[in-house]
């Protein structure tokens, strides 16, 4: 008994009593879906189509970079209270695993059924090939990410979701399928009124801060001209923006895009030299008040984007 | 008879497979027809919109075309590329022929690697007067105006299989040699090897071997993470220079199924910290808990508060309890997140049982510091820390004020210049000034930052 004595004694005594207090609770085959999303895209989407059969909650705030994200404790709350997990699949999202770790929660670790990558049967823009290092800056050596950006990526993106939630509540399954259909729907009917907004400045060049837009881009028609932020994280360089503001005075470009947490100044000093203006976004849903929804979100930004190409 | 019973058994068992199996087709069956659908939908989607980009270009080749105006010079075409596309068939250019090539590659696009490397490096630069370097009681003993590597450290971790992941690290710095005042090795030991068990019954997380165990706010903090060059006095007297790391032994933590954070944590060590513990047996084992909480506040703050105590038995024999209590503010500005304004501060008692010539005998040791620091943007941040602390046996109390700025040119370098002004009584009678320049860099992959 001594050399161990009574701390260790009241220790072990702690930990099991620990251990009982936090046993997760009872089987939940019937209570409501408990979904956690990485990011605000994906939560506008997931909410789409789980409606009222349960609560969509999203890791990080609206309108917050997610590429150089800090972990908070209350984000590991959320994963331990999820049950089902939607992630993007790139690197956008990677920093939720350590917080999966912490958790407690194995039913949200990569591989488990409980995750759901909806990137999945995508096809990526911008996989990086050849030499992939840091002189490139902080890239996303498995493509660009932003793939919600393009509505035409919805059917596979939300068929994903549906199957991942189905996947654990098969009961579920029908009417989940039925609130895809519903909310692809309308994203037809909103892609129909985009396009119109846009079909005038269709190869209309545009600049943007950060590599955020490609997926947009391919689904306007609009033409990427270049990047001001061209190794990601690294601001750039002069030799880089003098030859950019140079393409874009040829290609008479007249749009430059800065996602909202971005800071402006450097955008600002290359549209006033180059002749174009600047367009603050939002990159994800809720940034902007009454944005919370995909379509609502989708309209900001072509609407924003269309005014400011015809002014 | 026995043939047809034995058919009787077949036919049944061959019947009861299609009965079980049945539901789980048609379930495949559904789930591959809407894969399918979704597939079609997309290839139409991209079809189209590749066939109206196609049209958009060629119509504006025609424009240009038709105009007189000179030749712009070509653009680079984008990066685009699409997985699954059919690969390029050009030879290659002079040009990629006579470009060097990697000699060997660990990782390509696709992480074939199945863990992470990651390698830091920590150079610090410690500018202070000859007195203090002729007696080696500056901030960075026995390193006084030299610029040495303090840790370079190879970290590797990942996922072991789907239910641990393991990390290991590795490190080297320079520390001085004892006796020989001008001698200088660069020590490589092992800092950490441990496997975490993710998928432990009861929602508990485990893990077991060489690390850092959780006490306190700033002890779990890798030297390379650190808000500022040195370490707070206060953990240095009470743990040495190294902190309360290196521990070997086992630690569990949960967090609390409730809405606001609270994770409770216990570990069992053998107690290898020579300046508190130092017993290193598990028959007097170095037992440490902690409790941590999280509030999120407003809209952009956040404010965490720890409770921490670790009970054990030192080199000579005593019993030796050092608790801890800290909190950490952190402001985040909208937008882009800038400015952040930190706020944090932590204290630690110790309580000991020490051999003097009148017999053992009770000391009771505090201190404390403070730290704010404010980031100006992603680049550039300033800050202040303050320190005041008992010595842990001997008698003696110091006080320190820190100022310093910090650049980072990316999220991967760092420099940090900071000046430390040190007034101390008792056994540690002095006023030091120094001045520390840091550069830190990380290769490769890193862990998340965290709050």
């Amino acid at each position: 008994m001594r050399p161990f004595g009574r701390p260790l004694l009241c220790a072990l005594a702690i930990l099991a009593l620990v251990a009982t207090a936090t046993a997760p609770p009872g089987a939940p085959a019937q209570s409501r879906l408990r979904v956690l999303a990485t990011l605000p895209d994906l939560w506008a989407i997931s909410r789409a189509i789980v409606g009222d059969l349960g609560e969509v909650q999203v890791a990080t705030r609206p309108g917050q970079n997610p590429h150089d994200l800090e972990i908070r404790p209350s984000q590991i709350v959320l994963v331990k209270r999820a049950e089902i997990l939607v992630r993007n699949g790139l690197d956008e999202d990677s920093w939720i695993d350590p917080v999966i770790e912490s958790s407690g929660n194995p039913r949200l670790l990569r591989g488990a059924p409980g995750v759901v990558e909806a990137v999945r049967g995508l096809s990526i823009l911008k996989v990086r090939t050849g030499l992939i290092d840091r002189s490139l800056g902080d890239v996303h050596p498995s493509g660009n990410p932003h793939f919600t950006l393009d509505p035409g990526t919805l059917p596979v993106v939300t068929a994903n979701i549906v199957a991942g939630l189905g996947r654990l509540r098969p009961d579920l399954a029908e009417r989940l399928e039925a609130n895809r259909r519903a909310f692809l729907d309308e994203v037809a009917v909103a892609g129909r009124r985009w396009s119109d907004a846009l079909a005038s400045y269709r190869g209309a060049s545009l600049v943007s801060y950060h590599d955020s837009w490609p997926y947009f881009y391919r689904a306007f028609g609009l033409e990427e001209l270049g990047v001001i932020e061209d190794r990601p994280g690294v601001p750039p360089s002069p030799q880089h923006l003098v030859t950019l503001i140079r393409q874009m005075r040829e290609q008479r470009t007249k749009v430059v895009l800065v996602e909202s947490w971005y800071p402006t100044d450097t955008a600002a000093a290359v549209a006033r030299a180059a002749g174009a203006r600047v367009l603050v976004l939002p990159q994800s849903p809720g940034a902007v008040k009454g944005t919370d929804t995909y379509i609502a979100h989708m309209d900001f930004l072509v609407s924003a984007l269309a005014k400011a190409l015809g002014d | 008879m026995r043939t047809h019973g034995r058919r009787s058994i077949a036919l049944l068992v061959v019947l009861s497979f299609s009965i079980l199996t049945g539901p789980a087709h048609a379930q495949d069956a559904d789930v591959l027809r809407r894969e399918l659908e979704a597939l079609r939908q997309q290839f139409a989607t991209v079809t189209q919109s590749y066939e109206q980009r196609l049209k958009a270009l060629g119509d504006r080749l025609q424009q240009l075309e038709g105009r007189a105006a000179p030749a712009a010079p070509a653009l680079a075409p984008p990066v685009t590329t699409l997985t699954g596309s059919a690969p390029a068939v050009d030879a290659p250019s002079l040009a990629d022929l006579a470009r060097p090539r990697q000699p060997f590659a660990l990782a390509q696009p696709g992480r074939v690697l199945l863990f992470d490397i990651g390698v830091s490096g920590d150079f610090v630069a410690d500018f202070t007067s000859a007195t203090r370097e002729r007696r080696h009681d500056g901030t960075f003993a026995g390193r006084e105006n030299r610029l040495f590597p303090r840790e370079v450290e190879l970290g590797l971790f990942g996922r072991v299989d789907p239910y641990a992941s393991a990390v290991v690290r590795i490190s080297a710095g320079e520390e001085p040699s004892e006796g020989a005042s001008s001698s200088r090795e660069v020590i490589v030991r092992l800092d950490e090897a441990n496997a975490t068990l993710l998928d432990l019954p009861l929602g508990t997380t485990a893990r077991f071997g060489l690390m850092r165990p959780r006490f306190g706010t700033l002890n779990t903090i890798h030297q390379d993470d650190l808000p500022q060059v040195d370490r707070p006095n206060v953990l240095s007297r009470f743990f040495g220079e190294e902190q309360l790391d290196g521990e070997r032994g086992v630690e569990a933590f949960w967090v609390l199924p409730v809405s606001i954070y609270h994770e409770l944590s216990l570990g069992i060590f053998d107690g290898d910290n020579e300046t508190a513990f130092g017993r290193g047996s598990l028959r007097d084992p170095l037992l440490i808990g902690r409790w941590r909480t999280f509030f999120e506040l407003e809209e952009r703050g956040g404010l965490q508060l720890d409770a921490s105590a670790a009970t054990g038995i030192t080199a000579e024999g005593h019993r030796n309890t050092v608790v801890g209590l800290g909190a950490k503010y952190k402001w985040i500005g909208a937008g882009s997140g800038f400015p952040v304004l930190t706020l944090a501060a932590e204290g630690l008692g110790s309580f000991r049982v020490v051999d003097t010539s009148g017999g053992d005998r009770h000391v009771e040791r505090w201190g404390a510091y403070a730290y704010t620091q404010y980031d100006v943007d992603r680049r550039w941040a300033a800050g202040l820390r303050g320190d005041w602390t008992e010595l842990p046996v001997e008698r003696g109390r110091e006080w320190a004020l820190s100022p310093y700025v910090q650049f980072k040119p990316s999220e991967f370098l760092r420099f940090r210049l900071q000046y430390k002004h040190t007034e101390g009584r008792g056994v540690v009678e002095r006023s030091a000034d120094e001045v520390f320049l840091q550069g830190s860099f990380i290769l490769g992959a890193h862990p998340t930052e965290r709050f």
